[in-house]
């Protein structure tokens, strides 16, 4: 294997160092390319009390390229879709090489407190977000207690 | 035949005195300026246009680039930026330029629209850290765009090429967080060593040009490289001289006159969206109206003679051939309803279905006789030449029978494309209008197909005279309908 950029142990060490509140990303023993993250469901949101995993892998020609992220907990959310993935714009088209492991885990902190509906990724989840919310957090709250709660 | 291979030679490229140094490139006569008839009024498929190779394409862009460049006193690369994103039209980049330099650059994302804040030229005795690949390094071995965001060259380096291999060339942004300045193609090459990058790199911005370039297109044909140019963005016939293609100059589609870009698309949508509903009718064999036998199509003609029974008849609406001669042929036509509005919900959907199923029948069906009169020609071309080695006539002698195919499939074609032109067409004199010319152009090219697929028997007189008038069939309904 070849050696570990500078960049990523640099990121590394500071995400263990100064972690970000509510999110503990930590690096698998075997690849440190591979991060075991959690998420907690932020306050005031339907996801709050929650215990989100994810799986973040920085590919080869990272950071040229976006980190490859995903829920392994299932939730019920307007912009992440059954297998997990997340539609965030800094993880496409909009990722520049100057962003971090950690802006990319504070964004999609931030996705949980403000789903956005009108840029869908899960589309029958989104319809009823936006035809009726309160419906859609009842069902998100529920998601959150049935899978991301005591385990 | 070829009309349409004509250089600029008109009063019209004479105003736009920009490119006429390029137009010498590849005139190779230089016939004295006549005052002529216009040619659009003789020909309504009459179009300008030429076949260019790579280079010669290079060389239109990069005097375009050299003239803006020494106009606004602004590096190549710089011009190459700011024409791309304007259309190439240097006259108005020349303006805008001229009016507000500053918002011009912005706008074609050539600089920052803040001007770069505290520069980020805070080093420690001159080492500078690498917020890409977290080092620190002596500050040559940095660059930045005009947004002052430094970067060191390794990074710049693997920035380009994954942006490259992903496809992207002329628009590769600056690596740090939210910026858009765009780096211009000296900056990338400074920082490209593998030749085969630099080669991608060049090759897909060459492409990226030539798609913002009102003027140029490259040829659909399959592994061509001919962009073709012209200065009048029609819906025009271009053909291209290396493999025969002939495509839309406008939309780069399949030619399509006298329908429009929208319009054809519009169809085409349509007909692969109901591709079941009228999977149905392509049958190849129908029964003989007067014998019932059945009879399997295997021309072109669609004036079919019954093998059992000779009676003469017209394979898409089954009726006597003989009526389909005369003023009244109408097999064209669709006849509405005129009292459609009126019925049921269902009617008008049973209604609407009919209608379309009417013209997509045709449009399909003269497709598949083009198909088969190009075996016919296969087939003549053996018989002509067995009669040539057994000293019937010369080679010349028979030559006219191919261009008689030639100008069967050119007229068919048009017609083909005049279905989809009369089903869009609002009811009224003009629809009228079109359908008789439309029907008086099907009844002659089923003579001249008649008459070629027995070609031996015909006299050539006759053929000839044939060929004559479905041509100006053709260019009679193109003139009326074919839109500017
Ligand atoms: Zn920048
Ligand atoms: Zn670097
Ligand atoms: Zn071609
Ligand atoms: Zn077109
Ligand atoms: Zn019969
Ligand atoms: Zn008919």
């Amino acid at each position: 294997m070849a050696s570990l950029p500078r960049r990523i142990i640099k990121e590394t060490q500071r995400l263990m160092q100064e972690p970000v509140p509510g999110i503990s990303a930590v690096p698998d023993d075997s690849n440190a390319r591979y991060f075991h993250v959690i998420v907690t469901g932020p306050e005031d949101s339907p996801f709050e009390g929650g215990l989100f995993k994810l799986e973040l892998f920085l590919p080869e020609d990272y950071p040229m390229s976006a980190p490859k992220v995903r829920f392994i907990t299932k939730i019920y959310h307007p912009n992440i879709d059954r297998l997990g993935r997340i539609c965030l714009d800094i993880l496409k088209d909009k990722w520049s090489p100057a962003l971090q492991i950690r802006t990319v885990l504070l964004s999609i902190q931030a996705l949980l407190s403000a789903p956005n509906p009108d840029d869908p990724l899960a589309n029958d989840v989104a319809e009823l977000w936006k035809v009726n919310e309160s419906e859609a957090i009842r069902n998100a709250k529920e998601w959150t207690r049935r899978y991301a709660m005591d385990n | 035949m070829e009309e349409s291979m004509t250089t600029s030679q008109g009063g019209e490229s004479d105003m736009e005195c920009s490119d006429n140094e390029f137009y010498d490139y590849y005139n190779s006569n230089d016939d004295i300026d006549i005052e002529q008839i216009d040619p659009r009024n003789i020909d309504p498929e009459y179009f300008e246009y030429n076949c260019l190779l790579e280079e010669q394409v290079d060389r239109l862009l990069n005097e375009t680039v050299e003239t803006l460049s020494n106009n606004l006193q602004i590096p190549p690369s710089l011009a190459k930026v700011l024409l791309h994103s304007n259309q190439w039209n240097i006259n108005e980049v020349t303006k805008k330029f001229n009016d507000n330099s500053t918002q011009t650059l912005i706008a074609a994302r050539i600089e920052p629209d803040a001007p770069p804040s505290s520069l980020l030229l805070t080093r420690l005795s001159s080492y500078v850290y690498c917020s890409v690949c977290a080092t620190l390094q002596h500050f040559e071995n940095f660059h930045n765009l005009s947004c002052a965001h430094m970067f060191c060259n390794e990074c710049w380096t693997m920035h380009f090429e994954v942006q490259i291999n992903q496809g992207i060339s002329t628009g590769i942004a600056c690596m740090a967080r939210d910026c858009i300045v765009l780096a211009p193609e000296d900056f990338v090459l400074k920082h490209l060593q593998r030749p085969n990058m630099r080669e991608k790199y060049q090759q897909f911005s060459f492409q990226d040009y030539v798609k913002s370039h009102p003027f140029l297109r490259f040829c659909p044909g399959p592994n061509c490289s001919i962009v073709v140019h012209s200065k009048d963005i029609k819906a025009k016939r271009a053909t291209c001289n290396q493999c025969k293609t002939i495509f839309c100059f406008k939309c780069g589609c399949d030619y399509h006159a006298p329908t429009d870009c929208h319009v054809i698309k519009k169809w085409l949508t349509k007909c692969a969206d109901d591709s079941e509903t009228a999977n149905y009718i392509s049958a190849h064999t129908k029964d003989c109206p007067k014998c019932h036998i059945c009879i399997e199509k295997n021309g072109g003609c669609n004036h079919m003679q019954c093998y059992n029974c000779k009676h003469d008849f017209c394979w898409m609406c089954l009726g006597d051939w003989k009526s389909h001669g005369s003023e009244y042929y109408e097999c064209s036509r669709y006849r509405e309803n005129p009292n459609i509005a009126h019925e049921s919900v269902h009617a008008q959907a049973r209604e609407a279905l009919k209608k379309y199923l009417h013209y997509y029948e045709r449009w399909e069906n003269h497709s598949k006789s083009l198909k088969l009169e190009e075996q016919t020609l296969e087939k003549l071309r053996s018989r002509i030449n067995q009669n040539v080695m057994s000293g019937l006539g010369t080679w010349i002698d028979w030559q006219y029978l191919f261009t008689a195919a030639n100008l069967l499939a050119k007229c068919r074609y048009t017609l083909q494309y005049t279905y989809p032109y009369a089903y869009y067409m609002e009811g009224g004199s003009r629809k009228e209008l079109f359908e008789y010319q439309q029907a008086q152009l099907e009844a002659e090219i089923e003579n001249l197909s008649w008459k070629i697929e027995r070609a031996e028997t015909t006299n050539r007189g006759d053929l000839e005279n044939q060929m004559d008038i479905a041509e100006k069939r053709r260019t009679t309904l193109l003139k009326d309908f074919l839109d500017e």
